[in-house]
């Protein structure tokens, strides 16, 4: 049905025009957003942030003044209860620079250029562990949030690999052989990092990008073993020739996060992927997000348990 | 209460006996050029002021006390015809109309003007195809489903939206018959063009108020259509070519006067054009559109009482999108199958009878397949149909009809396959949703006096929805997911219900009048729709275990009158509309698969209504004709599980609609028309708000439907030119030079869609682009807008 949806938004794209107008959107309302996540072996780790009009300023400091402060945030996993403290851009921990910076999407030289604050515990004994739930508390102007999360037990590929894709000898997908655990409900999220050097000497990715699609769960092969690919999500720039789109160039160094997720988080990640594909188009239901926070609130408490893969494109 | 109804119903039908004897006059009204039965030719005794009008197969019956009359013969647009009848005994009359045609530079009043006034038809509208054919046609095609959108009441849900919206109810709720067999999705081209050929059309019935209880299983129109017989007289060819299509009419006797056959073809070839417009090695090659309609009708009469009449159409529309750089390809084919067989069969003067079988078949698929990916996803019905329909016509007071009606359905609703490489995706078994829907129905049209006539009906309809079927049920986090398997024949659910339908009419002294009308309706098929345009993607789906009927009743009075001897027609109408069981997916649903799932465990349900007034105005004769067509009107639904369980409007809600339609004809040649079209803008969801969450930048929707669109509003101009009727010879006996009829006839036809280019919103949405952390991030709202001035030219030809 996505399919569908996409090929007819091209078909409509292809026939008309479009011009931006300025219209009543009646209904506003500000809400509290927390996007808090945790995986195997990482700390907690809190955003708080407020829901912004459609017409509201869509600049930098808007984006930076949307974070709050000030929330006392709680993590427990039945044994540990653990407050997070709450760190800013400009004043981290020494060592946490690069997970910060992995987390908010921003390479650890630009960290000292954003300011935004967040929520987390170094406590190691607060750490995501597999097979453990973790329950989130959040107070903040008054109002109390919760919501619970589980990093479920793993499920890493058997293979991975690179092939070129129809007659072409130096670009392919990337390719994985998955066996999926039969009998139980098991969802995926597909994210990758190019890790060999660019033309500036720097790693071609800062952080874990995602391909069109990357979450799903198993309704379709529950028990199956089967190869499937992804596209590379950074070759869509206009610099790339047709041919080569959503290819890897023989000799990219390519490293693989496979997580899995309870079914909560894959609820809430796969409408907000569908969301992502389809917002604003006439051809989708209008789609609100569902999350697992009781309260007024937007966003997710997302327990993760990745498996890493590194591929090197070669045949 | 049930029996009282059915004692007061069956109080009229037995009716009076004359102590005068009586005597009646009935057959078959034809067309002397073609040979084909007239619909709704008009028979008329003035020295009794009775009449009758021929039914959807031209039969008439007049029953009067017995005597010599001069007895009247209308038909639309053609002087009345007069003939003396010695009534003495009953006289089986089949007459032919129209021997002594001559194109007149201004058209004559109608015979069905009066019927404005004096018929107890509530909000039903006759269009003749003639007219149709005048008005501005979009790229050339004449439209009979965009020419009743310029019906007050009626409404397109946007810009070449599929279907139409009559007084509130969704598409679904409109039972579109073509030759009495149901057409699912009358739409080509995702609905910018109708399935129905206007070349192959003889008549349009819509009936937007109170049903008459010989229709059933929708709840708010009846769009009837029935299809040309062919010529019985001659053979002959008529077609056009035009801007993105050409059509090709066949017709002929099958043996004189006795039986005929109608072939009519249609294609477009926008798939050539755009053939041409892409390069073979450009990464779109494989992108084409087109699609294609054929019309078949056959009928013979095997004696003075029985016909037969077999019609069918078959249309397909074929839309591919193809990107050979990705190895990615995408089709996506639908279309209608459609049969219909009926038997005509006059029991004597006073009862008729037509038998009906059906067959009706539409099938929705997309197919794509990227590299060893392949997936394809089905929809569908299929209906076997019967019907059995007696007339009755017992006296000039009376005409009573009753009925039986079946339908088997079997519905696809979604089936899915995957495949990739050699891995089989496990994507459930192909669900088939099969059910028996039937009825009984029984109405009578009377006279209690000069001035009220009522026309009463009850219709008893039954469901069953049956096995083979696996009913999912879904449990929770602490409940484990459920099933019930029921086997082949196994009832699983019944619904029965009665349905009365009342409309009444009280001539008043200045010839104006009051009608009245209330409807009950049962509606046991859905159409789910994911999207704020429909699309060939929404799908059918019929009533289950969980999705109840859908039922809904509608009340109108309206005043109607007529001026200038009967040349303006006018009329004001109010209407209330309540329905229950409507169905909408749940808000984030998205249809894919049936592993383990019913479609309908994926709905929610709720209630709607509409309420407003129309005013109609129009002047069917002169060389000036046309109608004025304003509604005043609110629709709302009712979910308790969207919108936090508040009334919101529904998406084709429309506080305001006009249409304003024209004709000039200026001489035998030339036809000038234009429509205008005023409507108050559709209803959307769109963001409130945005947040960000992982880096990715998400919107919050506010209320549903509370977004309103701009108005959408255009003016389309046409002007047709038709070639000299005659040609000059000169006569080598008498030297002179005479007229001489020409044996091909053609007509140019050159219109203008939307002549100021209006940018009207086809839809809105949300764009976001550029990075926060840049500085160079914007979200705006956009307005996609589909046509803009369109100019078209069709040459049409017949001979």
């Amino acid at each position: 049905m996505r399919k569908i949806i996409y090929l007819l938004s091209i078909a409509f794209i292809l026939f008309s025009c479009t011009k931006e107008v300025v219209i009543d959107i009646p209904g506003y309302k500000e809400q509290i957003v927390i996007d808090g996540r945790i995986e195997t072996g990482q700390p907690p780790f809190v955003l708080i942030s407020k829901s912004k009009d459609i017409y509201s300023p869509t600049d930098l400091n808007a984006f930076l003044n949307s974070f709050q402060s000030g929330a006392i945030v709680t993590v427990s996993n039945g044994t540990t209860s653990v407050q997070l403290t709450e760190i800013c851009t400009d004043n981290l921990p020494p060592g946490s620079e690069s997970f910060i910076a992995e987390l908010l999407g921003v390479s650890v030289a630009d960290l000292a250029s954003v300011q935004i604050c967040g929520y987390t515990s170094f406590d190691p004994l607060i750490a995501g562990e597999i097979g453990k739930t973790y329950n989130l508390t959040v107070n903040f102007e008054g109002e109390t949030f919760t919501a619970s999360t589980q990093i479920v037990q793993p499920t890493p590929f058997d293979a991975v690999f690179w092939k070129p894709d129809g007659n072409l000898t130096t670009h392919g997908y990337s390719w994985a052989t998955l066996s999926d655990p039969a009998g139980q409900f098991d969802a995926y999220l597909w994210e990758v990092k190019r890790i060999n050097l660019g033309a500036d000497g720097l790693p071609k990715d800062d952080g874990f990008q995602k391909p069109f699609g990357p979450v799903f769960d198993d309704q379709f092969f529950d028990g199956l073993t089967f190869d499937f690919f992804f596209d590379n999500p950074s070759a869509y720039d206009d610099s790339i020739s047709d041919k080569f789109r959503g290819l890897y160039p023989l000799g990219d160094t390519l490293v693989i996060k496979f997580s899995k997720m309870d079914r909560d988080v894959y609820e809430f990640m796969e409408k907000k992927e569908l969301q992502l594909a389809t917002a604003g188009n006439p051809f989708a239901t209008p789609t609100n997000i569902p999350n697992n926070i009781t309260g007024d609130a937007l966003g997710v408490w997302a327990g993760f348990s990745p498996s890493y893969d590194t591929l090197i494109c070669q045949p | 209460m049930r029996n009282n109804l059915i004692t007061f119903l069956f109080s009229f039908i037995i009716t009076v006996t004359f102590s005068q004897e009586n005597s009646t006059l009935s057959g078959y009204i034809t067309d002397a050029r073609s040979g084909e039965t007239v619909i709704g030719a008009k028979i008329y005794i003035p020295s009794v002021k009775k009449g009758a009008i021929t039914n959807n197969y031209g039969f008439y019956s007049l029953t009067v006390p017995s005597g010599k009359y001069l007895v009247e013969f209308r038909m639309g647009g053609q002087e009345t015809e007069k003939k003396e009848i010695d009534l003495s005994q009953d006289v089986r009359l089949d007459f032919e109309m129209g021997a002594d045609f001559q194109d007149i530079e201004e058209v004559t009043v109608d015979a069905k003007a009066k019927e404005n006034t004096e018929s107890t038809k509530v909000g039903q509208i006759e269009l003749s195809i003639d007219e149709i054919k005048t008005l501005p046609a979009f790229m050339g095609e004449v439209d009979i489903i965009k020419t009743i959108q310029l019906l007050p009441g009626v409404s397109s849900a946007a810009e070449g939206g599929q279907g139409f919206y009559v007084r509130g109810g969704g598409p679904d709720q409109n039972l579109v018959l073509l030759d009495e067999a149901i057409v699912y999705n009358a739409a080509h081209l995702f609905g910018f063009f109708s399935v129905f050929n206007a070349d192959a059309v003889k008549s349009v019935n819509l009936i937007k108020g109170s049903m008459p209880a010989n229709f059933g299983g929708r709840m708010s129109s009846v769009l009837e259509v029935n299809m040309n017989e062919g010529n019985k007289k001659r053979f002959g060819v008529k077609g056009g070519i035009g801007a993105i299509s050409s059509r090709l009419t066949i017709e002929g006797p099958l043996k004189k006067d006795k039986g005929s056959f109608i072939v009519s073809a249609r294609r477009t070839y926008l798939d050539v054009i755009m053939k041409a417009a892409i390069p073979d090695d450009s990464p779109f090659a494989g992108t084409s559109y087109f699609f294609y309609d054929l019309n078949l009708k056959m009928n013979y009469e095997i004696s003075k009482k029985d016909k037969i009449f077999l019609s069918g159409y078959y249309g397909k529309d074929e839309f591919s999108f193809g990107n050979l750089d990705d190895n990615f390809q995408i089709d996506m084919p639908w279309g209608n199958g459609i049969a219909a067989l009926r038997w005509n069969h006059i029991f004597s003067s006073k009862l008729f009878m037509n038998v009906t079988a059906t067959m009706t078949d539409y099938q929705f698929s997309f197919i794509s397949s990227q590299d060893q990916f392949r997936f394809k996803l089905n929809s569908g019905i299929r209906d076997w149909g019967g019907k059995v329909d007696f007339t009755y016509f017992p006296n000039t007071r009376h005409k009573v009809k009753f009925g039986l009606d079946y339908i088997y359905h079997i519905f696809t609703p979604v089936s899915v396959s995957a495949e990739n490489d050699d891995t089989v995706f496990d994507t459930g078994e192909p669900q088939r949703l099969t059910s028996h829907e039937s009825a009984a129905y029984i109405l009578d049209e009377f006279d209690i006096n000069e001035n009220l006539r009522i026309n009463a009906g009850l219709r008893y309809s039954m469901y069953q929805q049956v096995g083979p079927f696996t009913r999912y049920i879904k449990g929770d986090v602490s409940t484990p997911d459920t099933s019930i398997t029921y086997k082949k024949g196994d009832v699983i659910q019944f619904y029965n219900g009665l349905e009365p339908r009342v409309a009444l009419r009280w001539m008043l002294p200045d010839k104006s009048s009051i009608k009245a009308g209330y409807s009950y309706n049962y509606q046991y098929v859905h159409l789910t729709s994911l999207s704020a345009v429909s699309l060939p993607t929404d799908i059918w789906y019929p009533t289950t275990d969980i999705a109840k009927p859908q039922k809904g009743w509608q009340t109108s009075l309206g005043y109607f009158r007529n001026f200038l001897q009967n040349k303006l027609e006018t009329s004001v109408e109010v209407y209330y509309k309540g329905m229950n069981n409507l169905i909408e997916y749940k808000e984030g649903a998205i249809p894919g698969d049936n592993i383990n799932d019913n479609t309908d465990n994926l709905l929610v349900f709720g209630k709607g209504w509409s309420y407003g007034i129309e005013f109609f105005l129009k002047k069917s004769s002169g060389k000036f004709t046309g109608w004025v067509g304003y509604t005043l009107s609110k629709t709302e639904r009712e979910f308790a599980d969207l919108n936090d369980g508040n009334p919101y409007p529904a998406k084709y809600d429309r506080r305001h609609d006009l249409s304003v339609v024209g004709s000039y004809k200026l001489n035998k040649r030339w036809i000038f028309s234009g429509a205008f079209i005023y409507a108050t803008g559709n209803t959307l969801t769109l963001p409130t708000s945005w947040y960000v969450q992982n880096q990715d930048l998400l919107f919050n929707y506010g209320e549903r439907n509370s977004t309103r669109m701009a108005p959408y509003h255009r003016l389309d101009i046409s002007a047709t030119w038709y070639s000299k009727e005659y040609k000059e010879k000169y006569d080598k006996t008498t030297g002179e030079t005479i007229k001489v009829k020409k044996k091909l006839k053609t007509n140019v036809a050159i219109s203008v869609y939307n002549v100021y280019n209006r940018a009207n919103p086809y839809f809105l949405y949300v764009d976001n682009d550029g990075d926060f952390l840049q500085g160079d991030f914007e979200i705006k709202v956009k307005q996609v807008t589909l046509f803009p001035i369109i100019p078209s030219v069709t040459w049409n030809f017949e001979f």
